[in-house]
């Protein structure tokens, strides 16, 4: 007599002894695929249509591997022995830039990334700069007056922001890349009293920036210290959101725009589809998917913003990302001991 | 069927039938097995965490903190959970309650609302801007904030009503194998209802809730997703904010190392507390208990279990349907991401079946051959279970992508995950089963020459059999709703449900993340509809 029970815990015995002895005998199966594998810490939203772009011109099929710009780089470094991704997407230049000293990215040099800006791009031809975004200061219309907007991110110590403020803590690479920039500026001391004011005045350390222009565009927050597709992003959803590039006068010290870049990684499977995928991607085509997909600003100069405002109408502070990189860890050191939230 | 007599011991159980050699052989070879999947990751935490410099690295005050702030909202939600769990369990299995077998099988759906999807609703609704402050600031004409669920209150609120039915389930189906004859007994001796339930019924449910609660207590301890979400710090999101920030993870290894001593040390208070009492039923059948009747109480009765319902499935699903949309968009969504559907299903179902095998052998082995060698096997089980997903995640990667490379890179390292994570929700189930066997059953099995094996499959599994099917329906449950390893472990472009509901909820893409979060609890919930449907009206 065999009841169910012992049917079914005969099967799962055998698939258990199957799947183990398959596991430890069957031959490797064959890794290196033809499909091209990209690890992306930028919006899958805003990343996807310039993949399918891609495919629906080349033929080659992709894999996307979606996630945080910084866990992507932690995998990328773990997998340091045998490489499961042929091409990386970060957020911002800095990352890329340590990967790179880490000897994890191989160089790619192409007539399309000679096109790029200096400061966008890797000096030794590891990564380059795809499309960029810029800092700003996002503010809700319903609670700040019109002449109480902010010109400055200095003058959000103010008292009368009390309470008011939030930003994504550095599990957002651009809001580290953002606090380095003002340490490249403004220097350490400086930066440090800022950052003291900032959180005496109340300022909200959030998980990301999602929950930064959702915070102000619903009115939990009145100003946000975010990036500018978010802006974007706010007013397309209806929600009363204003913005500011900050720090824009004649003696204003500029705004950073921080470039969301690709690298192939070293070992990768598919170099030849890897280097086809930068090309495209700094295709006119690539980059007006790229661009409009997520309100980002173009790099190339030719390329079309649309409706958002151009890089040269932005005032920059004159910061390398090789610098960024270098001031990365102390900077992360200088935020932590005022806070343990960032 | 026939009327066994029965009885019940307190104290000193009866000596369990000696083990054979092939069980012996088994147990080894178990251990084993289950020590090169779960202590390798351990290994490397340990090795990771213990280095010099790095306890340097977190202030050693900052560790109290944390460790207390984690171990009280993790105890915290536990108490919140049973005092949901174990009324609603008793009246749905024990009185005459309105739509009792309906609010049995609603009960469990919250288990299928994964906690950070229960934390997101629950935002929409209490958060500071949420519909709740807005309206009464609308009503009242001022502009207060009323409630606001963000902090350590709501992660406690939050997890302790999407983990109830770890306790809800393991009780419910203690309450239907427990002998109804001793209660009656109780009664006829003079015990009021509520004498009868704290001296008889209580310790008998026992084992059954400080397992249910163990495993709600340790969920609550591992989550990140939900208590990220309502910005409360506690270890996890610590060592998730750390993993992601920082490139040297010693410190995150540390934390982690600290966590799983603490959960260690929480499962040996368990067993320390576990042992000290102990009860059999002799009969495998028990009689059903007649339900009792609550007379005038049974609607108030009835209107409690509808808030705690209420609470747990209808409000957050009501949130998901009315972030939603129209049906049209369910169907393009359903459309568009089949293929993330069929991964969530057959991962899952497999984690689930190997864990109900693999817990039943185990829990075996660790209730009958009570030796080292078996208290070791379900301690090195429930190591797995302490491990946050993040850093199970990170060491396995770094392990299998290093010497099993072929290995890594399939959808195996997944299932392997699933399976470290949540083998100890089968084998507390299991075990707990198993405890309140009398083990002379075993040995009248025995003293016919029947095998070992034998015994376990035709006397021990058709009694525990709805535990069985209890512990795959949880083990499939847990890993359909498993994010953090798998947002790590997945190959590229195999996403899971939850992790399309996390990449949308990131992306703000909320009506979409609500309509799959919605389709991952139908299909999470489904199994186990399917499964009551399959033992009969009895469910469970």
């Amino acid at each position: 007599m065999i009841s169910g029970i012992t049917i079914i815990i005969r099967t799962a015995a055998a698939l258990l002894i199957v799947s183990m002895a398959g596991t430890v005998l069957l031959p490797p199966a064959d890794a290196a695929s033809d499909r091209l594998v990209i690890y992306s810490g930028r919006k899958e939203k805003a990343f996807k249509p310039v993949v399918e772009a891609f495919t629906k011109q080349t033929g080659i099929q992709v894999d996307l591997k979606g996630g945080k710009t910084s866990g992507l780089a932690n995998e990328i470094r773990m997998e340091k022995a045998n490489p499961r991704g042929d091409l990386f997407i970060s957020t911002e230049g800095g990352i890329m830039e340590v990967l790179a000293g880490e000897g994890l990215l191989a160089p790619y040099l192409s007539p399309v990334t000679k096109a790029v800006p200096e400061v966008f791009k890797s000096t030794t031809g590891t990564w380059t700069g795809i499309s960029g975004r810029a800092r700003i200061i996002l503010y809700n219309k319903n609670l700040v007056a019109e002449k109480d907007i902010p010109r400055s991110v200095l003058e959000l110590t103010d008292p009368k922001w009390k309470g008011k403020l939030a930003i994504a803590g550095t599990r957002e690479r651009t809001t580290l890349a953002w606090v380095s920039a003002l340490v490249a500026v403004k220097g350490e001391a400086f930066t440090r009293d800022y950052i003291k004011g900032l959180l005496a005045n109340g300022l909200k350390i959030l998980a990301d920036n999602t929950e930064i222009w959702q915070g102000v565009g619903r009115g939990e927050f009145a100003v946000g210290l975010t990036n500018s597709p978010n802006y974007y992003l706010a007013k397309k959803m209806g929600l009363p959101v204003g913005v500011v590039y900050p720090d824009q006068g004649p003696q204003g010290f500029g705004t950073p725009i921080n470039a969301n870049a690709v690298a192939i990684i070293k070992g990768a499977k598919n170099p030849d589809a890897a280097r086809k995928f930068i090309d495209f991607l700094l295709s006119l085509d690539g980059q007006h998917i790229l661009v409009t997909a997520d309100y980002e600003i173009p790099l190339l100069p030719e390329g079309d913003s649309g409706e958002v405002l151009p890089a040269r109408s932005i005032k920059q502070p004159p910061v390398t990302e090789q610098h960024l990189a270098v001031l990365a860890e102390p900077t992360l050191k200088l935020l932590t001991a005022l806070s343990p939230d960032w | 069927m026939t009327q066994a007599p029965s009885t019940a011991f307190h104290g000193a159980l009866p000596t369990p039938p000696a083990l054979g050699r092939g069980t012996k052989v088994a147990a080894t070879l178990l251990l084993l097995g289950v020590s090169l999947m779960v202590l390798p990751p351990l290994l490397y935490l340990a090795g990771a965490a213990i280095r010099p410099g790095t306890i340097g690295a977190l202030a050693g005050a900052a560790l109290v903190t944390l460790a207390g702030k984690s171990l009280s909202l993790a105890a915290l939600a536990t108490i919140w959970a049973m005092t949901l769990a174990l009324p609603l369990a008793w009246l749905v299995v024990r009185t005459d309650l309105p739509f009792r077998d309906l609010c049995r099988w609603l009960a469990v759906i919250p288990l299928a609302i994964p906690s950070y999807i229960g934390a997101l609703t629950y935002i929409a609704l209490l958060g500071p801007v949420g519909t709740v402050n807005t309206w009464l600031s609308t009503l009242t004409g001022t502009n207060q904030q009323w409630v606001n669920i963000y902090g350590y209150g709501g992660g406690v609120f939050i997890l302790g009503l999407f983990t109830y039915p770890y306790i809800f389930i393991l009780v419910c189906t203690a309450l239907d194998s427990t002998n109804p004859a001793i209660e009656e007994t109780a009664r006829l001796l003079g015990e009021g209802p509520l004498g009868v339930f704290r001296r008889v019924t209580l310790p008998m449910l026992r084992p059954s809730i400080l397992a249910g609660g163990l495993l709600a207590f340790l969920y609550a301890l591992s989550d990140f997703g939900s208590l990220s979400l309502l910005r409360v710090h506690v270890f996890t999101t610590e060592i998730y904010h750390q993993l992601n920030t920082r490139f040297d993870h010693s410190a995150a290894a540390l934390l982690s190392f600290v966590l799983v001593l603490i959960t260690l040390a929480v499962l040996v208070g368990q067993r320390l507390l576990w042992g000290r009492r102990s009860f059999v039923t002799v009969t495998g059948t028990a009689r059903v208990a007649p339900p009792m009747h609550l007379g005038r109480w049974r609607w108030p009765a009835c209107a409690l279990a509808g808030v705690i319902l209420g609470l747990s499935v209808f409000l957050p699903i009501g949130v998901l349907l009315s972030q939603a949309g129209s049906v049209g968009q369910f169907a393009e969504v359903f459309r568009e991401q089949w293929g993330f559907f069929k991964n969530s299903l057959w991962t899952a179902g497999l984690a689930a079946t190997f864990a109900m095998v693999l817990g039943l052998l185990i829990a075996y082995t660790a209730v009958r051959a009570k030796g080292r060698a078996s208290a070791s096997l379900s301690g090195t089980v429930q190591i797995g279970y302490a491990i946050p997903g993040t850093v199970l995640g990170l060491s396995l990667i770094l392990l299998y992508n290093t010497y099993l490379p072929w290995f890594y890179g399939t959808v195996g390292v997944l299932v392997l995950a699933y399976l470290i994570r949540f083998l100890t929700q089968s084998m507390q189930g299991v075990e707990a089963a198993l405890a309140g066997i009398n083990p002379h059953l075993e040995e009248a099995a025995r003293s016919l020459a029947v095998s070992p094996g034998a015994v376990l499959r035709r006397v021990l599994a058709p009694i525990v059999r709805p535990t069985l099917f209890a512990v795959w329906a949880l083990v499939f449950i847990s890993a359909m709703k498993e994010l953090d390893a798998t947002l790590l472990l997945r190959p590229a472009g195999f996403d899971t449900l939850p992790v399309r509901v996390y990449i949308h909820t990131v992306e703000a893409e909320y009506a979409k993340a609500a309509i799959l979060s919605l389709l991952l609890i139908a299909f999470t919930a489904l199994p186990w509809l399917v499964l009551t449907r399959l033992r009969g009206k009895k469910l469970l």
